[in-house]
């Protein structure tokens, strides 16, 4: 016991491996596992050597030392959700700790919901290169070797041929027990030919909680197909959530992500696409507002790889106490993917001179006639508003929280669903800094 | 309501105000005119208490307060209002929203119970008509996209919802043509009352053929150098600001003795 506490983390993660086997799927399942298991172990962690996670330290991750052992799959309480849920009419999926709980909820005819086993054994065919597709290589990607190594648990999504699905949420939650745990977990989003789905996620944990998880979704959109993703995550101070989307995306298909970030401790999400068909559009509005010690990293890449797509990417940021916020938004554009548009605005408020934001636009353009633009700014409040405010009565600290409240208001005011913006945008109040010692001039891209 | 005595203020160091004498009678309207750099909107950011304007000498006694020694909100609520010559942008902030917040805050101070959404509406509504201003403008963000005249006269619709007992306009008239301007003088006009004053601060005798004030000023380099009724702005518009410092203060005082 004390041996294994004073390993490094990776090689606890290596023995864990061998120890606790993952049984079961098919030979080149179990191939692509052992296989992930050599990677993260060779690669080891990522510290600030690798260009993409420089700016993201993985220390609360190896203070945590969570463990990889499967939860014994207790069934889910509702005391693990401190918030009701975002969407009253949504069929509701929770995972706690990584472990799917059961029943899945019942769908409409030509929406297919399978926790990970069965999936294999109905859509083996498409999953497949889809699991043997992701990038594992490096300490850059040792999260996505991590999680393939133990791939076991799973959520497979399918919608059917113009299959209106409505909404889907998927509620996350670590369980706040004794035992400090990383959750393993794959999802993965089919969707044919003009299907749409709306999908929200909500990562809230009980307020004790401690622990780490580590979700792979991937999703693939056919021809016409539209996905809405939602994302909202108040996690405590103690939890690390590494997170990486990636989509695929084939002709006129349409990808909308909206996240929200107002916790914890340590928060990496990789959200990648790819606009493989003609005339696809990929959106990514994000706002994050933190305090205390809080990091926040939002990696996005787009791939512009066929002609006619538009990609834009508008995110915002609110910063007190010593927290940490880092964006990073690269498009490539490749050659032939001519006509591409793509925007790109990160504007940023720093409420605290401990609070710190690494902002990157990365615009990477091969191809003619690409109507693109980019910006990033970081600002304090405007003064002459805050005073104008006050000659009308508020007082200093109200100025600055309606001012602030707006800033990031721009950002869920964009969301379609009236009542999910409504509640994202109180939510986003109720996390704003306590506080507010400074200011300048708020600029925009 | 207001008496300010032997005035100095400066900005950035710079002496602006050099002893200022200023006395309102409750219901009084005070227009304040002069030339460029005279000090006009000095006056008007000092009452108000704006940052970065130093009091350096005098005081500013406000319905028997000390004004100088309350913050710019408390100013507000004890019933300061400025009309901003450039309204601020305020983008994200709704207008109705933060008027109500305002409006509210303002009553929580004075210990009157704050107005729901429902209550406050019905207190806008009238005051819209008056000013011809759309609802339109009541859902877009403060001022965000408004036109120099929408600007003015949202300046004019806050005061008629806040009711404040000193109101500082501080070129309202500037940039308005003349239908604005005459909007904006009714609905001034419609806030007249016994217990409520203002000081209307503008460079043209124009605006005051539609507010006609009790007590015209002229201002010059940091000093009232002459006070008498709405004529004296008829006599500057006519012989113009330049005449002043050519002995027309002497003169004019002259006249107003006779």
């Amino acid at each position: 016991m004390d041996a294994a506490k004073t390993l490094p983390l990776v090689e606890k993660w290596s023995e864990e491996f061998s120890t606790i086997a993952r049984q079961g799927g098919p030979g080149w399942l179990q191939e692509l596992r052992s296989n992930a298991a050599g990677q993260f172990g060779s690669a080891g962690l990522p510290t600030r050597r690798n260009e993409e996670w420089k700016y993201t330290p993985v220390r609360l991750l190896e203070g945590l030392r969570p463990t990889t052992a499967p939860d014994d799959g207790r069934t889910v309480a509702e005391t693990h959700f401190p918030q009701p849920p975002l969407c009253e009419d949504a069929a509701v999926v929770s995972i706690v700790n990584g472990v799917l709980s059961f029943p899945l909820p019942g769908m409409m005819a030509g929406v297919t919901l399978l926790p990970l086993g069965e999936a294999i054994e109905k859509f083996g065919k498409k999953l497949q290169p889809l699991f043997s597709g992701v990038e594992l290589e490096g300490a850059g990607r040792m999260f996505s070797a991590l999680n393939t190594a133990f791939l076991d648990q799973g959520l497979v999504v399918h919608v059917d041929k113009n299959t209106q699905a409505g909404n889907l949420l998927v509620r996350w939650a670590l369980s706040g027990e004794e035992t400090v745990r990383l959750g393993n977990f794959r999802l993965v989003i089919l969707l044919e030919q003009g299907a749409k789905l709306d999908f929200i996620e909500q990562f809230e944990s009980a307020s004790a909680a401690r622990g780490a998880l580590n979700v792979l979704t991937q999703i693939d959109l056919s021809n016409e197909a539209e996905l809405s993703h939602v994302r909202m995550q108040d996690e405590g101070d103690d939890v690390v959530l590494l997170t990486s989307t990636s989509i695929q995306q084939a002709a006129a298909s349409v990808y909308q992500y909206s996240g929200f970030d107002l916790g914890g401790g340590l928060v990496r999400h990789e959200l990648h696409t790819e606009l493989a068909g003609a005339g696809a559009f990929a959106g990514f509005d994000g706002a994050f507002v933190l305090d205390g010690k809080r990091h926040v990293d939002n990696h996005i890449s787009v791939d512009h790889a066929a002609p006619g797509c538009s990609s834009n990417q508008f995110f915002r940021g609110v910063l007190g106490g010593s927290s940490r916020g880092v964006f990073n938004g690269r498009a490539l554009i490749r050659p032939g993917s001519d006509e591409s548009v793509v925007y790109q605005s990160n504007a940023n408020l720093l409420l605290s001179r401990l609070a710190e934001i690494d902002t990157k636009p990365e615009l990477e353009i091969y191809a003619d006639e690409v109507e693109a633009s980019h910006g990033a700014t970081v600002g304090q409040l405007d003064e002459s508003a805050i005073f104008y405010m006050r000659t009308r009565g508020l007082s200093d600290p109200e100025a600055r929280r309606m001012l602030t409240a707006a800033f990031c208001h721009a950002v869920s005011d964009r969301l379609r669903d009236a009542g999910l913006s409504e509640i994202i945008s109180r939510r986003l109040d109720a996390a704003m800094p306590g506080d507010q010692p400074i200011a300048a001039e708020v600029s925009d891209a | 309501m207001l008496e300010v005595k032997n005035l100095h203020a400066t900005v950035g160091g710079k002496p602006i105000l050099k002893g200022l004498d200023l006395s309102i009678a409750d219901g009084e309207i005070h227009a304040i005119m002069g030339p460029n750099g005279a000090g006009k909107s000095t006056l008007g950011n000092v009452l108000a208490g704006r940052e970065g304007y130093e009091v350096t000498a005098g005081e500013v006694i406000y319905k028997g307060k000390n004004l100088l020694e309350l913050e710019p909100e408390e100013r507000a609520c004890e019933g300061v209002f400025m009309a901003f010559q450039y309204p601020v942008e305020i983008p994200g902030v709704n207008n109705t929203y933060f008027l109500r917040a305002a409006l509210n805050a303002q009553r929580k101070y004075r210990g009157e119970p704050e107005l729901d959404s429902m209550e406050f509406l019905k207190r806008v509504r009238e005051k819209l008509k008056i000013l011809h201003i759309s609802d339109d403008l009541m859902h877009r963000a403060v001022n965000e996209g408004f036109s120099g005249g929408e600007k003015k006269r949202n300046e004019i619709f806050q005061m008629a919802v806040l009711e404040p007992s000193l109101a500082i306009l501080d070129e309202t008239d500037s940039g308005l043509d003349i239908d604005a301007l005459r909007l904006v003088a009714k609905g001034v006009n419609q806030l007249r009352g016994e217990d409520r004053s203002m000081i209307v601060v503008t460079h043209y005798q124009r605006l005051l053929d539609y507010i006609v004030p009790d007590v015209v000023h002229v201002l010059a380099d940091g000093k009232i150098v002459a006070s008498g009724d709405a004529k004296l702005a008829l006599k500057l518009e006519d012989q113009g600001y330049s005449w002043l410092e050519q002995g027309g203060i002497a003169q004019l005082n002259e006249e107003i003795r006779t």
